[in-house]
C-alpha cells in the first residue's frame, strides 16, 4: 500500500502558491469585492492606478435613516476606506469595488445598518467577497437580536457562495470583536507583517483562523500595522483566485488557503 | 413679593372719625376676610398708603372734612390704581351724584344714618372683593408674565451665546487637567484636540473645532475632517503612532498644526453619536513609544466618559432652556388670551412694534416740528384718556387744545393757517 501513489497528495501539490496566486489571470477580474467602510475616495484610487486602469468604483451610503443607501459620488467619510480598497486593488487590480459607506458624516455604524449593507452587498450588487475592517464592540452586541441579525446575514452568504472577509480586534484575543467572531461562517483575519503581501497563515487562535500582512500602501496610517489593512489582503488574496475559478464556495476557499498556508516541501 | 406672586386685597378705610374707623376695622377683621386692612384719617394718609401699595377697594367717608370729599379723594386714588373700586359712607345720601360716582368707581353707598349695620357693610365688602378678585389676579397674572418674559429675555440670549452651548462638547476643566497630565507624561512639546460633531437639522451640519491644550480653540482654516488624520485615527479605532507626517492627496491632508511635525501620537475618543474626538500630541523628543501609546490609550478612554458625561450636561442644559424658551412662548399666548378676554388697561403700553410704527411715520415726516417722542407721549395720553374716560374727554381735550393755540395764535399775532 505505502508504494501507491497518494493522490489527494498529487492533486494538492499542483495547488502552490506559484500556479494560483501567481497565475497571470489571477488579478481579480470577473470579481466583486464589497468594502464595507467608510467610504472610498474613487479619484485617488483612479489617479493611483491610472497606469493600469481598474473598474469604476460603485457604492452608496448606508444610514439608519434610510432603507436604501444614499447616493454614492465617489467621497469617503473618512480616509480608512480608501486604504483599504487600495490594499484590494494593489493585489487584485482587476477587481469590481463597492463601496458600502456605513459610518458616513456621523461617524457610527450600528448594527442594523451593518446587516443592511451586508444584504444590499450580496442581493444587489451580487458581490462574490465582502471585506469588513470593521468591528462592533461586543458590548453594542449584547442585544440577542442585533446578535442574531448580523449572524444571520453573514450565515446567509455562506449559503450563498459569498465570501466574507472580517478583521479581527486589534487586541484580539482579550476583546471579542464582532462579526470576526462569527468564524467559521466567515474568514476571521489578524495582522502579522509578511516579507510578501500575497503571503499569509493559517494560525488557529480562537475565532480566529488566519493572518495576513498588516501594513497597507496608501495614507500615513497604512504603515501601521492593523487587523484592518490584514483582511484587504486576504480579501485581495481570495479574489485573485476567485478569478481563476469563480464557482468557488466559501469552505472550498477556505481549504485551498488553509492548503497554501502550509509549509511546502522543497 | 414677586411679580405674580399671590398678594391678599388692599382695604383702605378713610374717616375723619376715629371711632368709625376703628369699628369698620373691627367688622372686616372679625370676618375673615384675608384682606389687608389699612385705615386714614384723612387724604393725605390715603394717598401715602396708595402710593405705598395697591388699594383695590377704599372705604370712603363722603366728607373728609377740611374741605376734601371722598370723591376727590377716589379721583387722586385712581391715579395709583385705575381698577380702584370704592364704597362711600355718607350721611348725605342725596347729594351724592350716583352716575359721576359710578363713573369714578364708586360700586355701593351707605348711610351713616340709616342702613349701616356690621352684617350690610360686610355683606358689600364681601360682594365687592368677590368682583375685584377675579381681575385683580387676572392683572397679577398678566404682571407677573410680562416680568417673567422681561426677566427670560435678558437671560436667554447671555446663556445661548455662552460657549457651553456652542461648542460640540464643552471642554471642562478636568479634560484640559486630563490632556495637559498627558502631554506632561508623555513628554510631548504640545497637542491638540480635535473634535468633528454632526448634526443633520444644523446648519452647518457638520462642524469640526480644535483646541490646544489649555482649551482655547484655534482659529486657523481646518481641512474637511472626512480627509483629516484625526478621521483616520478614530477609523482605526485606536492609538496610532505616525513618524511620517505627510498628506495623500485627495485622501488624507494635514491641518496648519500638523505641519513640519517631526513625530505624531493619535487617540480616538468616540463620545456620542454624531460627535467624535481626537488627541493628537507631537514632537516628543526622541519619539512616542509603546508606553506612551498605552497611556494615550487610557487617557483616551478617561477623556471619552469625562466628555460624555460633560455632553450629558449640556445636553440637560439645552433641555432646559428649550423649556424655558417653550415657557415663554406659553407666556405670550396666555398673555394674548388674557389681553383678548378683557378690555384693554390704560396702563399697559400699546405694543412696541406699535410705538417704533409711529415713531418712525413721525420721524420721517419732514415738516414735523414737535419732536417724535413728544408727540409718542401726547398721543399715549390721549389714547390713555379715551381708555379711562371715553371719547367724550377726548372731545373735551381737543377742544381744551384748541382753545389753547387760539390763545396763543392772538397773543401772537398769527393768522390762522390755511387748511
Amino acid at each position: 500500500m505505502s508504494d501507491l501513489p497518494d493522490v489527494f497528495e498529487e492533486v494538492l501539490a499542483l495547488l502552490s502558491p506559484e500556479r494560483l496566486l501567481l497565475d497571470p489571470h489571477a488579478t481579480g477580474e470577473g470579481v466583486s469585492v464589497c468594502i464595507i467602510d467608510s467610504g472610498v475616495e474613487r479619484a485617488v484610487l483612479e489617479s493611483k492606478f491610472a497606469s493600469h486602469p481598474i473598474h469604476r468604483v460603485e457604492g452608496g451610503i448606508f444610514t439608519a435613516e434610510s432603507a436604501d443607501p444614499l447616493p454614492y459620488e465617489g467621497r469617503q467619510s473618512s480616509p480608512h476606506g480608501t486604504t483599504v480598497a487600495d490594499i484590494v486593488l494593489s493585489l487584485a487590480p482587476g477587481v469590481r469595488l463597492f463601496s458600502a459607506d456605513v459610518f458616513g458624516p456621523r461617524g457610527t455604524c450600528e448594527v442594523e445598518v451593518l446587516v443592511r449593507a451586508i444584504r444590499w452587498a450580496a442581493d444587489v450588487w451580487h458581490c462574490k467577497v465582502i471585506n469588513l475592517s470593521l468591528g462592533v464592540p461586543e458590548q453594542r452586541m449584547q442585544q440577542p437580536q442585533r446578535r442574531q441579525q448580523l449572524q444571520r446575514a453573514i450565515e446567509e452568504c455562506y449559503h450563498n457562495d459569498i465570501l466574507v472577509i472580517a478583521a479581527a480586534h486589534n487586541e484580539h484575543p482579550h476583546t471579542r470583536s464582532y462579526p470576526a467572531a462569527f468564524a467559521p461562517p466567515l474568514l476571521s483575519v489578524d495582522k502579522r507583517l509578511f516579507t510578501d503581501p500575497l503571503q499569509f497563515a493559517y494560525e488557529p487562535s480562537g475565532q480566529i483562523e488566519f493572518s495576513a500582512h498588516g501594513r497597507g500602501y496608501l495614507g500615513p496610517f497604512a504603515a501601521e500595522p492593523a487587523t484592518s489593512w490584514a483582511a484587504p489582503h486576504l480579501t485581495g488574496i481570495a479574489a485573485r483566485i476567485l478569478s481563476l475559478r469563480p464557482e468557488l464556495k466559501p469552505f472550498e476557499m477556505k481549504t485551498i488557503l488553509y492548503w497554501l498556508s502550509r509549509p511546502r516541501r522543497k | 413679593m414677586r411679580p405674580g406672586e399671590a398678594s391678599p386685597e388692599s382695604v383702605l378705610i378713610v374717616d375723619d372719625e376715629e371711632s368709625v374707623r376703628k369699628t369698620f376695622r373691627e367688622w372686616l377683621e372679625s370676618a375673615n376676610l384675608g384682606c389687608r386692612i389699612l385705615t386714614a384719617s384723612d387724604a393725605e394718609s390715603a394717598l401715602i398708603h396708595a402710593n405705598q401699595r395697591t388699594i383695590d377697594l377704599a372705604i370712603l367717608d363722603w366728607n373728609l372734612g377740611a374741605g376734601n370729599d371722598g370723591l376727590q379723594l377716589l379721583e387722586d386714588l385712581a391715579v395709583f390704581n385705575p381698577d380702584i373700586v370704592a364704597i362711600m359712607i355718607t350721611g348725605f345720601a342725596h347729594q351724592a351724584t350716583p352716575l359721576d360716582a359710578m363713573r369714578m368707581g364708586v360700586r355701593d353707598y351707605f348711610d351713616k344714618n340709616q342702613n349701616l349695620d356690621r352684617d350690610t357693610f360686610l355683606r358689600s365688602v364681601r360682594r365687592q372683593l368677590d368682583r375685584i378678585r377675579p381681575a385683580r389676579r387676572e392683572r397679577q397674572l398678566h404682571q407677573g408674565l410680562v416680568a417673567f418674559r422681561s426677566a427670560l429675555e435678558k437671560v436667554l440670549p447671555l446663556v445661548r451665546s455662552a460657549a457651553v452651548l456652542n461648542d460640540p462638547v464643552p471642554l471642562t476643566a478636568a479634560v484640559r487637567h486630563l490632556l495637559r497630565f498627558l502631554q506632561q507624561t508623555t513628554g510631548a512639546a504640545d497637542g491638540v484636540l480635535l473634535v468633528h460633531s454632526f448634526e443633520a437639522g444644523r446648519s452647518p451640519a457638520e462642524e469640526l473645532r480644535a483646541y490646544d491644550f489649555s482649551g482655547a480653540l484655534l482659529a486657523q482654516p481646518l481641512v474637511p475632517f472626512s480627509r483629516s488624520i484625526a478621521s483616520g485615527v478614530i477609523g482605526m479605532q485606536e492609538p496610532v503612532l505616525l513618524t511620517e507626517i505627510r498628506s495623500t492627496p485627495g485622501a488624507v491632508e494635514l491641518q496648519p498644526f500638523e505641519q513640519n511635525r517631526r513625530n505624531l501620537l493619535a487617540a480616538p475618543l468616540n463620545v456620542a453619536a454624531g460627535i467624535r474626538a481626537a488627541i493628537e500630541l507631537f514632537d516628543k523628543p526622541g519619539g512616542f513609544n509603546e508606553a506612551d501609546r498605552r497611556l494615550a490609550a487610557a487617557a483616551a478612554d478617561f477623556g471619552t466618559e469625562m466628555l460624555r458625561q460633560a455632553l450629558a450636561e449640556r445636553q440637560t442644559q439645552a433641555v432646559l432652556f428649550d423649556a424655558v424658551d417653550a415657557a415663554l412662548s406659553a407666556g405670550d399666548s396666555v398673555a394674548k388670551a388674557l389681553e383678548s378676554g378683557s378690555a384693554p388697561r390704560a396702563e399697559d403700553p400699546p405694543p412696541a412694534n406699535v410705538l417704533d410704527e409711529l415713531r418712525r411715520g413721525l420721524r420721517d415726516t419732514a415738516e414735523s416740528a414737535v419732536e417724535a417722542g413728544a408727540t409718542v407721549r401726547l398721543a399715549e395720553a390721549i389714547r390713555v384718556l379715551a381708555l379711562r374716560h371715553g371719547p367724550h374727554a377726548v372731545d373735551h381735550c381737543v377742544r381744551l387744545v384748541e382753545s389753547v393755540r387760539a390763545l396763543l395764535d392772538e397773543a401772537a399775532g398769527v393768522a390762522e393757517a390755511a387748511p
